[in-house]
């Protein structure tokens, strides 16, 4: 339970510190509870006196009286222990279940000593010095009582009159006591936490001026939900305790979700610290794409972004579903639409670049489902400018920059989430009518590569330039000291704290090395015992099992990519389980195969930047507008035209963030809350049918996603199932695999022109896609021997033009085996950085979706905990693993200058040439393993077990 | 006592499966489990070629080297379909030593051989898929028609006169030897007398089948012909040993092999089952 990291931060406060600082100072006094009641009856006759002067003169003496005398028996009260249980008469209800009081508390009950000490405090006009002390008086109290307390109405009025004085608009609570009034908040949530009745109590007994109290707590507490430091977290403890403790409260929940303004404050809270994060990512390296811990500790607006994300994701994982889902709502309405939506569609690439990545982090960081819905939803399903985001993000895909990689590195972290409704919209879609594959070839969707045909076809591709050893022999003996260190990193890997479990390609090339040097074998690489005991003797030679050639270094990469592939299908039919369907070529059937959208008849790439800037208006809700005035007010100002010239020049370091301040944000919460009040009042009776906030489910499922914002009038009318904004192009009868599979083919094709990096991300999105076990998709990706129609471009075809320009180029660079060697040994450089990425040392590489996994898997909290490390002794550790390669990537560099054009060509040009000669010597590398990885994937599909459909069989049960 | 044994033997298949998956992908840190050592500096070359069509390979200097991969993976490839066809009463298990050669047991449950279990053995010839067809030898010789008396071999050839590669697969040949002791066929017998006996006196035939069923389950505990760690060998139902590995094949649930905690957020479904639209399965909690 993730929450529960939550509590127990709360733990140096909670039961256990506070017994324990009792056992030790009370002690004195429970000796002789007498003479503290003595005691504490002597004060309250001298201050009762002081109380009822009729004249409450502005005399100091009096105050400090009155002081002296409530500090005195505020601690006496703490310190009191309840009477024992077996004191009260047998056998009425109260004894048996509810120790009777102390005789302190007793008095206080009777004489209603907290409630006059208050009034008169309030009478007098209460001063910040008063209120203070008023505060942590109270706040010891309950934090510290040997009693409950706040189950006594003497008690709890006071408090809560106190507190309704701070929440008075002339009073207030003075930013000094700020940190006063939220410990006490706190206490009273803990408290709480400990025994729910007191919830109860707390929404039941409300004083008349102030509303419902519950709404007291929340706009006390609200106001701090974004706040940054140890403020903000006490704040959001405390509203996630009452979040956990009314999770079983129908009436409490129903109360947050109609009557409070918890919700569209979180929600749009985010939109307001979205707004001040910086418009321009400044970018270090030319393998960057998206964004780690490490970029983001250090600026400070982002890092307040994510704890309120944080804080969203754990109120929607222990909060009552009525709550959850009006939250997973607001952050729909009030964040994705509003904001993330206008920001993905900005027109300058920066800000592009900068809103995907934040897109990317941003799913990465959500773990409940509910939330990762909501974005998921967001992502296929609403339309911005007639276009989904899915779209927009797809047309991204073909530019050529950075723009493309973070991209990629976006879809790369959607594929692993392994939705269906992703992959339904995203592939399957277009494959389901099975219109790509010829008629007589349909039967053979659901085949497997049985007999190694396909992983022939794939590795056959690799070009036979590209099929040199790593290192001819004479160079390997230059290497040991090099390598020897490197490979101690991986063999020594403990089951606790696994390296990157699936090294990405470029650790590869390193075991690969490593296998080929007479090095000791590493635990893990030694002979297994037989499983009776028996001698351990190595395979019989004899046998069919492993007769590998001697003198080939490929082979242990390929068996380590079996490996990878093995449990890259494993885990992925695994997340798959669950699916609707198997989508096999019968199920669902093709003829149930949605209308889709026809291929886009003109270059997307040319109509992607649309100019626009504003807040979706006008969701015809009240709730919405009050949201969207809230943000109008809150934002950057409806142009945000101030906004990217001077973000632009923000360094992700700088921690002056833009966009409104949180004390403007809260005054404006103010305000809300009242409208929000308001509103309810008009809504009346809170048991009427009336439905809010209005769910985005609906005018999603209504419209189809045709934006509500944008075209209100498609809200209300059901349209058809496909969206007809859409121009109609060419006849469905032409098969089309969809803008996914095009804008990853078409950009495969070019891969001899493709960075390094960018080539590094696609083919790592397309092992990814090829470790769906659904046989539509497989037979499309991995069945070289199925027959596609002519129109439709497969896979092998791709892959077959691709070995072709990598042969043409080999042919006219005679010094291209050289280059290749370079090449590969800068990507096992490379790869030993990213190994070594798992160490604490956190150096930044490309990274492939195991770490990505990975990097979800531990909770925010989590995260926030561990030690960051600086950018910049990542840096440096990654220039000192490159400086062991001496002919590494800058040598790389110039010795294709040397090769390069003409004497005649001018310094740019020479300078493109080179990137050119780069890029294509990188791309062999890459393709050959590529290649291998597809390879194995078909094999391994073949060898895979499916996993039981627990929907499934369930569905059996009801019908039967 | 015989769904003892088809739970044993269930079981032990279920571990010697994941262990045969285990062993071509050696190179998973796992403990206890067979590993394949690393492709040794010093390992002895096979001389023998696995297949024509590797030997074609070798001949091109292409990707020769991974033909041997594909030779198993087909085999994997065939268990795994075996797997799949869930064959009722019958259990392989490949051997240790080869891939090439599968340990089997049959249980008959009705029929004139009702009771017996019989061990046998599978030979895949070495150039699968392109060559003959599998053998199946029984480990004693069966009173049938079918089978040979003194090599206990059961004619398969006659049901897969030529092996096809796409269409014939391992799984078929098992159950062909499941069927053949519920339907009786004598023509071109192996064992001449068995099926004279069951064209002429059926309860001769009869008799000595019962006999020979007999003789065969009295030779069950026998330890397996093979020296192989994964041959096939019955014991008597020992609680200490059998009913743990009974308990945990009922509550064994498949995952994947580094399954890890997190990843249960993964494998999100919101189609309704029938619909291939998305977010089209209504799962939002009931308002109030």
């Amino acid at each position: 339970m993730e929450w529960m990291s939550w509590l127990s931060r709360l733990t140096p406060r909670g039961p256990g510190g506070r017994s324990s600082r009792n056992v030790a100072s009370s002690s004195p006094c429970t000796a002789d509870p007498e003479t503290c009641l003595m005691v504490f009856e002597n004060h309250w006759r001298q201050l009762s006196w002081v109380l009822e002067q009729q004249e409450p003169s502005g005399c100091s003496d009096d105050l400090t009286a009155v002081r002296n005398h409530t500090d005195q028996m505020l601690c006496l009260l703490a310190e009191e222990r309840p009477g024992e249980v077996g004191e009260g008469p047998p056998g009425t209800l109260t004894s048996s279940t509810v120790p009777p009081v102390g005789p302190i508390l007793g008095l206080v009950v009777t004489e209603n000593v907290l409630e006059r000490v208050v009034q008169w405090h309030l009478r007098r006009g209460l001063d910040p010095d008063s209120q203070g002390a008023l505060l942590k008086l109270f706040e010891m109290l309950i934090g510290q009582s040997q009693q409950p307390l706040l189950q006594h109405k003497a008690v709890l009025q006071p408090l809560l009159g106190l507190l309704g004085a701070c929440a008075e608009p002339q009073l207030g609570c003075p930013p000094s006591l700020e940190n006063s009034l939220v410990l006490l908040l706190n206490q009273i949530c803990v408290s709480m936490a400990r025994a729910p009745a007191v919830l109860e109590l707390l929404f039941r007994s409300a004083p008349v001026q102030h509303g419902p109290t519950n709404l007291l707590i929340f706009s006390l507490l609200v106001p701090f939900i974004h706040r940054d430091g140890a403020i903000g977290q006490q704040a959001r403890d405390a509203l996630l305790l009452v979040m956990a403790t009314s999770a079983s409260n129908q009436g409490v929940a129903r109360y947050i979700a109609e009557n409070s303004y918890f919700c569209p404050v979180l929600a749009t809270g985010l939109s307001a610290l979205y707004s001040s994060l910086p418009r321009k990512i400044e970018v270090r390296g030319d393998d960057w794409h998206a964004l780690r811990r490490e970029d983001w500790m250090g600026v400070s607006s982002l890092v307040l972004f994510m704890n309120s994300l944080e804080f969203c994701n754990a109120v929607i994982q222990v909060a009552h579903p009525l709550v959850r889902s009006q939250l997973v709502d607001y952050v729909h309405n009030g964040f994705l639409v509003p904001v993330m939506g206008p920001a993905l569609h900005k027109s300058s690439v920066d800000e592009m670049i900068a809103s995907t990545a934040y897109l990317d982090l941003f799913l990465r960081s959500v773990t409940e489902t509910a939330l990762l819905k909501t974005f998921l939803r967001f992502i296929l399903m609403h339309r911005h400018d007639n276009d989904t985001i899915l779209d927009t993000l797809l047309t991204r895909v073909s530019s050529n920059s950075r723009l493309c990689m973070v991209s990629l590195s976006l879809f790369r972290t959607l594929l692993s989430l392994n939705c269906e409704d992703l992959m339904l919209q995203l592939v399957l879609r277009y494959l389901l009518p099975c219109t790509h594959v010829m008629l007589s070839q349909r039967r053979a969707v659901r085949d497997t590569d049985l007999y190694g045909k396909s992983a022939d076809k794939f590795l056959s591709l690799i070009p036979e330039c590209c099929r040199l050893s790593v290192l001819p022999s004479a160079e390997r003996e230059e290497e040991p000291a090099f390598w020897g260190k490197v490979l101690n990193s991986p063999s020594s890997e403990s089951p606790v704290h696994p390296k990157p479990s699936t090294p990405s390609r470029l650790a590869l090339f390193m075991r690969q090395q490593s296998t080929a040097l007479p090095f000791t074998p590493s635990p893990t690489e030694t002979v297994p015992s037989s499983p009776r005991g028996g001698p351990s003797t190595p395979l019989s030679p004899d046998s069919p099992m492993h007769p590998v050639p001697e003198g080939l270094d490929w082979e242990s990469g390929y068996l380590e990519y079996l490996r990878d592939a093995r449990r890259g299908v494993e885990l992925c039919s695994w997340a798959c389980r669950n699916w609707s369907a198997p989508y096999d070529g019968e199920d669902p059937s093709p003829n149930t195969a949605p209308l889709l959208p026809p291929p886009p008849t003109s270059n997307p790439s040319l109509a992607m930047f649309p100019e626009h800037f504003s807040f979706q208006q006008g969701g015809g809700e009240a709730v919405e507008r009050l949201i969207s005035e809230l943000l109008d007010g809150a934002g950057p100002g409806e142009g945000g035209q101030q906004g990217p010239g001077e973000g632009g020049q923000q360094g992700p370091g700088d921690s002056n963030g833009q966009g409104i301040s949180i004390e403007a944000f809260t005054q404006e919460l103010r305000e809300l809350e009242e409208r929000v009040r308001e509103r309810s009042r008009g809504v009346g009776d809170p048991d009427s049918e009336e439905p809010l906030p209005p769910s985005p489910l609906d005018s999603d499922l209504i419209g189809n996603g045709a934006g509500a914002g944008v075209e209100p009038k498609v809200v209300g009318s059901a349209v058809g199932l496909c969206s007809p904004a859409r121009p109609l192009g060419q006849p469905s009868a032409q098969p089309y695999t969809g803008p996914f599979m095009v804008v990853l083919f078409a950009k495969l094709e070019n891969m001899l022109q493709n960075s390094l990096y960018v080539n590094i991300l696609l083919t790592g999105i397309l092992c990814q896609l090829a470790c769906y076990p659904q046989p539509l998709l497989r037979s499309f990706l991995l069945n070289t021997n199925m027959v596609f129609q002519p129109s439709v471009k497969s896979l092998i075809q791709v892959l077959g033009s691709v070995k072709n320009r990598i042969e043409v180029f080999a042919a006219s660079h005679e010094d291209f085996p050289a280059m290749l060697r370079k090449a590969q040994r800068y990507l096992v450089a490379r790869g030993k950085v990213d190994w070594a990425d798992s160490s604490p040392m956190g150096v930044p590489t490309l990274r492939r979706s195991d770490s990505l996994v990975k990097s979800r898997k531990p909770s925010l909290g989590d995260l926030i905990m561990r030690h960051t490390n600086s950018p910049t002794r990542a840096r440096h550790a990654a220039q000192l693993a490159l400086a062991h390669v001496r002919d590494g990537g800058q040598s790389l560099h110039s010795a294709l200058f040397r090769g390069g054009t003409g004497g005649g060509a001018s310094g740019l040009e020479k300078q493109v040439e080179a990137l050119r000669v780069k890029n294509a010597v990188y791309c062999a590398v890459i393709f050959s393993e590529f290649l291998k990885e597809l390879a194995a994937l078909a094999q391994e599909h073949a060898v895979s077990m499916p996993f039981l459909q627990k929907t499934r069989e369930r569905g059996g049960g009801r019908q039967g | 006592w015989e769904i003892h044994l088809d739970l044993m033997l269930n079981c032990s298949l279920t571990r010697a499966n994941g262990e045969l998956l285990n062993f071509s992908s050696p190179a998973r840190p796992s403990f206890g489990k067979k590993q394949l050592p690393s492709i040794p500096k010093n390992a002895v070359p096979v001389t023998k070629p696995a297949s024509p069509a590797a030997t074609a390979q070798l001949a091109n200097g292409t990707h020769a080297s991974y033909g041997p991969f594909y030779l198993e993976y087909s085999l994997l490839a065939e268990f795994t379909l075996v797997i799949k066809q869930k064959l009722p009463g019958i259990y392989v298990q490949p051997s240790y030593k080869s891939a090439l050669m599968w340990f089997g047991v049959i249980f008959i449950r009705h029929g004139l051989y009702q009771d017996g279990v019989f061990k046998f053995t599978v030979y895949i010839p070495d150039n699968y898929p392109d060559g003959e067809c599998p053998r199946v030898v029984f480990d004693i010789p069966v009173f049938h028609p079918l089978v040979d008396p003194v090599s206990g071999e059961l004619d398969v050839r006659r049901a897969f006169t030529k092996w096809r590669r796409n269409h014939n697969h391992i799984w078929q040949v098992l159950m062909y030897a499941r069927t053949v002791f519920y339907k009786i066929n004598t023509m071109e017998p192996l064992n001449p007398e068995a099926a004279v006996l069951y064209d002429k006196d059926v309860q001769l035939f009869k008799s000595k089948v019962v006999d020979s069923v007999k003789l065969c389950n009295s030779h069950l505990f026998d330890q397996p012909k093979m020296d192989d760690p994964y041959a096939i060998s019955f014991s008597s139902w020992n609680p200490a040993i059998h009913d743990e590995a009974k308990e945990r094949m009922f509550t064994h649930k498949r995952r994947p092999e580094d399954h890890q905690k997190g990843l249960q957020v993964s494998g999100l479904s919101w189609v309704k089952p029938g619909s291939t639209q998305p977010f089209s399965k209504d799962d939002n909690p009931p308002q109030s």
